[in-house]
């Protein structure tokens, strides 16, 4: 099962000519992701790892089934790019652009409802479904397939806890990253609804980080629908105030925002508290009886 | 970018939202002639709490000379020094509002955020009377719908909805126009020549720089003008990485924001104290890691310096190369330690080994170490 994509899924890449985009059509077909289509306009009958490139999305769907698109357009190109995707009817886009303008990323996200359509990002290191297949920048080596499913906002933590996970024998259903913000298409709340529903996914692991209300809106799913064991960890306790820390939205103003405040919530909401990997683990350990 | 007072009542007025009139003095720009009293003095400053530490003057009666002005110039609000006031007419007020535009991130929604009682904190009337203020969704695709309009006209007890759709849609119209992460009116004051911006708080989005580079770089050189920075920590500009000083000893450089900020966390827990935050971002190259560490070593006070890489997009051969080349140029005056892994780390660990700098594969052995090298308890 795993959420989002599968051994199945065909994904589409949008800049697949450009440094990174190459570059992860390597990594993911090696990983066995199939990626079957790529689209660069101006590029179209050329190929990129063995995969054929086309000048419009509208092309590509054509001669192949797509059930997802990676992009790694520029943020200056990023919302014709988006349209682009969901105008022909995909309805999963992992948009790991950074720096798109919140206006574009509001309109983006607008259109995309209207379209029945999800987005993971904008600014995301995609997803990685272990033993399956992987969008994004997931290192292959720190994940073993397995039952636990872990959300992240930051890519390089969801890297720092898969790779804790694997080397301590416990394996992974997905392992995404959301994005840094401030705006987003997928919350870790969408994420967690995927997690309850997918019958492979026993232990729920979010990582969370001071800023904003995306962990206080996960808090009140949990509570209200879930009936999967989480581990929950907030990076940022030792933040000073006022200050943005890497990604947009993570930044405690006043008293609003910090780790401590988040931290109660969930645990109200009955998750299990870790202050580093290592007692994500423990716990996780725990909870199996081992 | 955060506008001063006058840059964002000058936007306001461009898309005819009412201001009450004005003109701004910097502190070397002498009041040529005394003014007539009513007056109100705002001393212009980007930080917040201005009404409450004394940065406005209201001059009822007599003249406004240079001697009013100074006592401005004079004040430092939230460690900024007071470098330039805005002299502005008195406005005959009956009833003052809240009316402000941002995004809600995570539903990705625009929201205008109205209240009754206006000019004071809205954070405080939030917390106090939270009943009080209205959360509208807008789609960004439409705008503000007059039904929207003619609630929070209700909601203001405003008997005609005429003049505050003009300046809602006006406000919508600026906030797209100049892509504003924020724009704030508080008090939108009702007066006896109708609704007036008696404040504004305006917000854009850096992000959106490519797009408005005449509009934006002008404001910027203005602020400048202004506060009479000379460089700052904007050395950084152009690049990804995020930089804040702080008062330890053991400097850090990571290569992500969340493994950064458990990074600061797993160091206060081992008995340390960080020197700094500082994120590169996780698409970087030899050159950002090489900055980043000049930006980092230029403390004095740092005792270790730790890097935290776990690279996906980011490439460990890359990471290696400007760790190497920067200890080549400058040496290292303290022990350095590194955590690598991730995409190319075989060659990035080669890399390291052939220059003889060794590398850690866990990141709380790579923390304890750090701290105790910088003189912790660890």
């Amino acid at each position: 099962m795993a959420i989002l994509i599968n051994e199945n899924t065909q994904i589409l890449i949008q800049g697949i000519t450009g440094k990174s985009g190459a570059l992860q059509a390597k990594v993911m077909k090696q990983y066995g992701t199939k990626v079957v289509a790529g689209v660069t306009p101006g590029r179209g009958g050329q190929e990129v790892e063995g995969v054929p490139v086309y000048d419009l999305v509208s092309e590509a769907v054509r001669a192949h089934r797509i059930d997802a698109a990676i992009s790694f357009v520029p943020a200056v190109f990023a919302k014709d790019s988006c349209m682009e995707i969901f105008d022909v009817g995909i309805k999963f886009l992992v948009l790991t652009t950074e720096g798109i303008t919140d206006h574009d990323m509001v309109d983006i996200v607008a259109y995309a409802r209207t379209k029945g359509a999800r987005i993971l990002g904008p600014g995301t290191a995609g997803l990685i479904s272990p033993g399956k297949s992987k969008a994004g920048a997931h290192p292959p080596r720190m994940y073993t397939e397995g039952r636990v499913g872990v959300i992240s906002k930051s890519g390089a933590l969801s890297y720092e806890v898969g790779k804790n996970l694997t080397e301590a024998g416990i394996g992974q259903s997905t392992v995404l990253s959301v994005g840094g913000g401030p705006v987003w298409g997928m919350t870790q709340k969408d994420v967690v609804e995927l997690f309850q529903a997918d019958p492979e996914t026993e232990i729920i692991v979010l990582l969370g980080e001071i800023g904003g209300t995306m962990e206080e809106e996960a808090a009140e799913y949990i509570t209200n629908h879930l009936n999967k064991p989480v581990v929950t960890m907030i990076v940022g306790r030792a933040a000073p105030v006022g200050k943005s820390l890497g990604h947009a939205g993570a930044i405690i103003e006043g008293n609003k925002g910090t780790a401590a405040a988040k931290l109660e919530l969930l645990q109200k909401a009955g998750a299990r508290i870790a202050s580093s990997p290592r007692e994500i683990i423990q716990i996780i350990k725990e909870m199996r009886g081992e | 970018m955060k506008l001063f007072e006058f840059q964002g009542k000058r936007l306001f007025k461009e898309f005819g939202i009412a201001v009450p009139e004005g003109t701004v003095f910097t502190a070397s720009q002498p009041l040529l002639e005394s003014m007539a009293a009513p007056k109100v003095l705002k001393a212009q400053v980007l930080a917040g709490g201005r009404g409450k530490s004394g940065g406005i003057k209201v001059v009822r009666s007599g003249v406004i000379d240079q001697e009013a002005l100074n006592g401005l110039f004079t004040q430092i609000i939230e460690d900024e020094p007071v470098q330039a006031v805005l002299i502005e007419d008195m406005a005959n007020i009956l009833q003052e509002f809240y009316l402000s535009m941002t995004f809600l991130g995570s539903l990705a929604t625009p929201v205008l955020i109205a209240c009754p009682a206006g000019g004071m904190d809205i954070e405080e009337v939030a917390h106090n009377t939270p009943e009080k203020i209205l959360r509208i969704h807008l789609n960004p695709l439409t705008g503000p719908s007059d039904y929207q309009v003619r609630t929070i006209a209700k909601e203001f007890g405003l008997k005609s909805s005429k003049e505050l759709a003009h300046i809602i849609n006006q406000l919508w119209k600026m906030f797209r126009h100049y892509e504003a992460s924020l724009v704030e009116i508080n008090p939108l004051a009702l007066t006896s020549d109708g609704l007036m911006a008696l404040d504004a708080k305006v917000v854009l989005d850096e992000k959106a720089a490519f797009r408005h580079t005449a509009a934006y770089n002008a404001l910027l050189a203005e602020q400048e003008d202004i506060l009479q920075t000379g460089e700052e920590v904007s050395s950084t500009k152009g690049d990804t990485i995020t930089y804040v000083p702080l008062d330890g000893t053991v400097g850090l450089i990571s290569d992500g924001a969340g493994t950064g900020m458990l990074t600061l966390d797993l160091i206060k827990d081992s008995g340390g104290n960080a020197a700094n935050f500082c994120e590169m971002g996780g698409l970087t190259s030899p050159e950002v890691m090489y900055k980043a560490m000049e930006i980092v070593m230029a403390n004095l006070d740092i005792k270790s310096l730790l890097v935290v890489l776990i690279g996906g997009f980011n490439r460990m051969d890359d990471m290696a190369e400007g760790i190497i080349r920067y200890r080549q140029d400058h040496g290292m005056r303290v022990p350095m330690v590194v955590r690598m892994c991730g995409t190319m780390e075989e060659v990035g660990k080669e890399m390291m080994r052939q220059a003889d700098i060794p590398t850690y594969e866990d990141l709380i052995e790579a923390v304890r170490n750090a701290v105790s090298l910088a003189g912790g308890n660890a």
